[in-house]
């Protein structure tokens, strides 16, 4: 039957699904966060300023929570609309994070409409930091769950198959499987490091067009600071992917990385290109797999050869890895010499090219965000549920798959284009420096 | 050992990330001094 | 009682709770955008915005809710129905990502916009009545069985006076709901206008919402017989459904006890949609799929009661203090302060 299509359209809408609303939910998991912390400083030391910069900060967030939740939605109803096979297994073993997931939202969302409209209706501005609470736990929780879900697709158990009829299940077990953590962690983390390189680059994009204001330095001090201590964080956590990788989904990390025989005292390929299946201009670091994989210099690495050739990811996955992890060295690098810069009073980090660079910082973050969610779900191809579906046995039947897509395609571009265009306006309207000199007059006349 | 990293130690690194950056975010008199 | 059954009875309470708060949802968007268009926005537009801003998010969360319950507690249920409303779900989500993102868009980017309220407008009304068509599609008759995948016939499903006469119910209903409970709402804030034109509008928009209620179970009788014998076997539910419209009716038409009048027509809903769903039992999709055999495994459904229970204990204070700050709180109802981030 010619189900090829319907398979090959539902994967494309899925990924143009997850790509676009990866980019709203990087933001909403990680600014609530970024926001907590603005407010917090700002109630601490008492400097208007950093509140300032928490609300303007919650008020652009909740247009991408808007696109957020929308998209999320969508990616929710096309889980089951375009695998439906899959969902009907996934329901019956998984579906408690995903229940969970449901909550954590709800719970984000009612405070997030108290937070929101409850702005100066405290004395105690301590009492508004705490509404912000919650949103931030059930922003993070709601990444932490839908991740156990993906978890559960790479490292599926908690259930036996016999005779194809589904026994034993037990979901505590299924969520926590061995790819949890590691992928949970990862997820969070990145989300604030992302959140927090994206605040940086508008702060540097403000000083640049010519506003001096210091409330734009601290903003951009803050949020280098918070994103360097995001991408060490990032970095260990990758690390310990690796680790969990090559215990359990070795054809992954084999794949990712090029290698392709088993050995021991393995080299990692870094950049390079493929031709005619030999490895080309590419970097070795000696022992450097060995190392990411078991912290051992001389440990042995499964390779390639290991595995029937019609289950071995897609190859390119190397160069979606390669974007990932410089993406986030040098953004590392940068927040650190940034943040050691301004300490010693070095003029270079101030100069405008730096600050350039930072503005760049943002769209590579989320650039290296969609790199690495490429790299999770191509990875784990041919498999929709690793060792038990594969993707084409997953997909729906139907045979309008395509006909979706292109009114998918055109409803992101119109939501992509309306949210740049109203947050963009929203703030040129009224700059921070205007703000501050109206809220000085208001509290102008309640102070003398 | 193993188990150790990819089971718990993910979460230690994200919990401990969380507290150090609430640690350093008041420090800002480098930025400030210059008002 | 079993799983089965306390897992239907939570799901339709969410989407019963959903109809009703996305109801007002989506005719206060209608009405702002009709208000704009005949240049009555300076009654309107207020007290609409006052009530849907700091809810919008909460009345989407329920819609989330049912359809990742529904997964959980019948997982067949993604299979039928997944594999035949790829279209008109998809066009539903479709309107929902319009509806919400241009509904912020409009009231954190740019306020008064006319074309972002248009659009919000617009696509809130035609959803419900995009969604209504898997209420249709559970009726059968629509769904084949072609080499063990169930193909949804579009034709038929066009054609049939049932579809329409349900898409034209949801239509009404969404706004006779919602200027029932605008009606309410304004007359809370002691806005007599914005409270004199709601109550016409509720006035209108009651007599096609009865009218095609009735016209589907006597269409049900031609189309889906065993169902609509069951109805017969509910006649009590539906009594008192049709006797608490009447109530509804004569406080608006009175002028009195808006409050009153919103809480009968809740109760109306409550026994028609728990009543209908009393007589669709055990089908979810007729004749394909019951209850029973679509049912999820016992240790799944125990754990997802008991996160349910967890979750409630979480959720219902936060939404008491949700209600409590915006909807039931004087000085903000009618406008006195405003802290909007």
């Amino acid at each position: 039957m010619g189900n090829e299509e319907a398979v090959f359209y539902s994967r494309v809408l899925t990924e143009l699904t997850l790509s676009f609303h990866i980019i709203y939910a990087t933001i909403g998991v990680g600014v609530p966060l970024m926001i907590m912390i603005a407010q917090w400083v700002g109630i601490r030391k008492n400097d208007e300023h950093y509140i300032l910069l928490a609300r303007r900060w919650a008020r652009g967030f909740v247009i991408t929570v808007a696109v957020g939740v929308v998209t999320g939605t969508a990616i929710g109803l096309q889980l089951s609309l375009l695998w439906p096979n899959f969902m009907e297994l996934a329901g019956n073993v998984i579906a408690l994070p995903l229940f969970m997931e449901t909550f954590a939202f709800f719970f984000e969302a009612i405070f997030l409409g108290i937070y929101l409209y409850t702005w100066d209706r405290f004395e105690n501005q301590k009492k508004h930091l705490l509404l912000l609470v919650p949103v931030a736990i059930g922003a993070s929780f709601s990444a932490v769950f839908i991740t156990m879900v993906n978890a559960f697709m790479n490292a599926p158990q908690g259930f036996d198959i016999v005779n194809g009829e589904l026994v034993n299940i037990n979901p505590i077990i299924a969520m926590f499987n061995p790819a949890m953590p590691t992928k949970v962690a990862h997820v969070v983390i990145t989300a604030y490091m992302t959140a927090a390189f994206v605040l940086a680059a508008i702060a540097a994009f403000r000083l640049l067009k010519g506003s001096n204001h210091i409330y734009h330095k601290k903003a951009l001090y803050l949020t280098m600071k918070l994103g360097f201590v995001f991408s060490i964080a990032t970095a260990l956590i990758g690390d310990f992917s690796g680790k969990y990788l090559a215990e359990y989904q070795p054809e992954k990390l084999a794949a990712a990385e090029w290698h392709f025989e088993t050995q021991e005292n393995a080299p990692l390929v870094l950049l390079g290109v493929l031709s005619d299946g030999e490895v080309k201009y590419a970097l070795e670091i000696p022992f450097g797999l060995s190392m990411l994989a078991h912290n051992n210099p001389k440990a042995e690495v499964i390779g390639l050869d290991q595995f029937p050739a019609d289950e071995i990811p897609p190859l390119y996955i190397h160069y979606l890895f390669n974007i990932m992890v410089f993406i986030g060295m040098w953004m590392a690098i940068l927040s650190a010499l940034y943040w050691f810069g301004i300490n010693r009073g070095w003029k270079r980090v101030s100069s405008r090219w730096f600050r350039w660079l930072i503005v760049l910082g943002g769209p590579l973050s989320i650039i290296a965000i969609e790199a690495g969610w490429w790299l999770a779900e191509v990875g784990r191809q041919p498999w929709i549920l690793r060792h038990i579906m594969r993707v084409e046995d997953a997909a729906t039947t139907s045979g309008q798959v395509d006909l979706m897509l292109m009114l998918f395609a055109l409803l992101y571009l119109i939501l992509g284009i309306g949210s740049i265009v109203v947050l963009s306006r929203m703030f040129r309207k009224n700059p921070v420096e205007q703000e501050l000199e109206d809220r000085h007059m208001e509290k102008g006349g309640d102070l003398h | 050992m193993t188990d150790f990293i990819i089971f718990y130690a993910p979460f230690i690194i994200l919990i401990a990330a969380i507290v150090v950056a609430f640690l350093v975010a008041p420090m800002d008199g480098s930025v400030n001094k210059d008002e | 009682m079993n799983l089965e059954i306390i897992g239907i009875t939570v799901l339709w309470s969410f989407l019963f709770g959903y109809i009703v708060i996305g109801a007002i949802d989506f005719g206060a968007g209608f009405f702002n955008a009709y208000s704009l268009l005949t240049g009555k926005e300076r009654i309107l537009t207020k007290v609409i915005q006052r009530y849907l801003s700091p809810v919008w998010e909460v009345t989407n969360v329920f819609l989330v809710f049912f359809f990742v319950g529904i997964i959980g507690f019948f997982p067949k249920t993604a299979f039928y129905y997944g594999t035949t409303l790829l279209v008109p779900v998809s066009i539903g989500v479709i309107l929902f990502a319009i509806r919400g993102s241009y509904y912020a868009f409009e009231t954190y980017g740019s306020r008064g916009h006319k074309g972002y309220s248009f659009m919000y407008g617009l696509a809130g009304l035609l959803l419900p009545a995009s969604l209504s068509i898997v209420l249709t599609i559970s009726e059968g008759g629509f769904i084949e069985m072609v080499d063990g995948h169930p193909v949804l016939d579009y034709w038929v499903l066009f054609t049939s006076p049932l579809t329409w006469s349900i898409v034209v119910l949801s239509i009404s209903a969404t706004l006779y709901i919602s200027a029932v409970f605008l009606t309410w709402y304004a007359n809370k804030a002691g806005d007599v206008s914005a409270t004199d034109l709601l109550r016409k509008y509720g006035l209108i928009w009651s007599l096609p919402t009865i009218i095609t209620a009735g016209g589907i179970i006597f269409e049900l009788r031609r189309h889906n017989f065993e169902h609509y014998s069951n109805i017969q076997t509910f006649w009590l539910l539906f009594l008192i459904s049709f006797l608490m419209f009447i109530g509804t009716v004569w406080l608006l038409w009175k002028r009195r006890n808006y409050g009153w009048a919103f809480g009968l027509l809740a109760g109306q809903f409550a026994f028609a949609f728990f009543g209908y769903g009393a007589s669709h039992y055990p089908y979810l999709l007729y004749p394909h799929l019951t209850l029973y055999d679509s049912f999820t495994n016992p240790a799944m459904a125990i754990s997802l009661i008991i996160v349910f229970i967890l979750g409630l204990c979480l959720l219902i204070p936060s939404l008491v203090l949700l209600l409590r700050l915006f909807l039931f709180n004087k000085d903000y109802v009618r406008g006195k302060d405003n802290f909007h981030v």
